[in-house]
């Protein structure tokens, strides 16, 4: 047995017990390497012969599934970051394509709840609470996953299912969104304004397709957590 | 002494390896090791995951470097590191002084 190969044999077992995003696992393997290449250096330099100091050294470090339990909740809460700072970044910009579309459109946009406008889609009394709602939900999860997953980590919990349920909020958001868009082609097609919704409901049925798979993710990685 | 025991105070020694200095992983373990004369003997394996969740809460900040013709992470104390590391200080010297001094022996009485 090489060093090389003994390394990569105890980060194979490493890798294959974490989930989670390629670019984080990457960064720990790598640390986790450049620790064992330190570790058999030292037994070198310690008269040592190749072989012997690479199985000391990987013993040192220990049951590499153990440590790949261990570095679970890291790569956890980055998944689950990494799905919030995503949705608080596109959150935004679907709202602004909706809002753009709505104001281009032949909808009279009054103080008033929307389903009181005039020309509103038919299933506004329904569709703009359901999206209402999933968008307060989506912002309180979204906030909470980047507050407990930043410096915040030492004294709150954080669960990948924040995550996974901001993820769902923006996907049932952008469906009830979607479903008014459709209510309004099916009644009165001509009162919307097709480049400007077009825009709208393409970046609705893109964020809900990657929010979905995010929150799948996030749920995937959290039921690895012991 | 088992890992169990130490459990509580590896972000604190850990914080305390890097208050001279940055460090890289192994060479914080070396620190613990060398520091206690032998006593701390985590597995290496540990160290990492500790250093992870603490440079998620901002107390070190890691970065890679050259060094020695090898990529290392290197990791240093940030301004809340240093004072996490003062309160730990603190609260140890306190804990410490009332558990040596409740199980310190009582002179035995001397009966008459």
């Amino acid at each position: 047995m090489t060093s090389a190969a003994g390394v990569e044999a105890y980060l194979g077992v490493v890798a294959a017990g974490l989930p989670g995003p390629r670019r984080a696992r990457d960064d720990i393997l790598a640390e986790l390497r450049s620790g064992l290449l330190d570790a058999i250096e030292a037994r070198r330099c310690a008269g040592l012969p190749a072989r012997s100091a690479t199985e000391a050294a990987i013993s040192e470090f220990g049951d590499p599934r153990q440590v790949a339990r261990s570095l679970r909740p890291h790569l956890a809460m980055t998944e689950a970051r990494r799905t919030a700072l995503t949705l608080a970044a596109t959150g935004p910009v679907v709202g602004l394509l909706w809002t753009l579309a709505a104001l281009a459109s032949h909808v009279a946009i009054r103080h008033a709840p929307p389903w009181h406008w005039a020309g509103a889609p038919p299933l506004s009394p329904a569709a703009f609470p359901a999206a209402g709602t999933a968008i307060l939900i989506v912002v309180i999860a979204t906030l909470a996953t980047i507050a407990v997953t930043g410096p915040l980590t030492r004294w709150l919990p954080a669960s990948p299912r924040t995550a996974a349920t901001a993820g769902i909020g923006a996907a049932v958001a952008d469906l009830a969104i979607l479903a008014l868009l459709a209510s309004q082609l099916a009644s009165a097609p001509a009162t919307l304004a097709p480049f400007p919704v077009a825009a709208a409901a393409a970046a609705s049925v893109t964020r809900l397709t990657l929010a979905r798979r995010a929150a799948g993710r996030c749920l995937a990685i959290r039921s690895t957590l012991t | 002494m088992r890992a169990e025991t130490l459990k509580g105070h590896l972000d604190g020694l850990l914080l305390a390896s890097l208050e001279a200095g940055p460090r890289h992983g192994y060479a914080i373990m070396e620190a613990l090791r060398a520091g206690s004369d032998g006593q701390f003997d985590l597995p290496t394996g540990t160290v990492y995951p500790a250093l992870r969740r603490l440079e998620r809460a901002g107390l070190i900040q890691g970065t890679w470097s050259e060094g020695g013709g090898r990529q290392r992470r290197v990791y240093e104390l940030t301004t809340a590191g240093r004072r996490a590391l003062a309160d730990e200080r603190g609260t140890w010297r306190e804990f410490s002084a009332a558990v040596t001094a409740l199980l310190a022996p009582v002179p035995r009485p001397v009966t008459p």
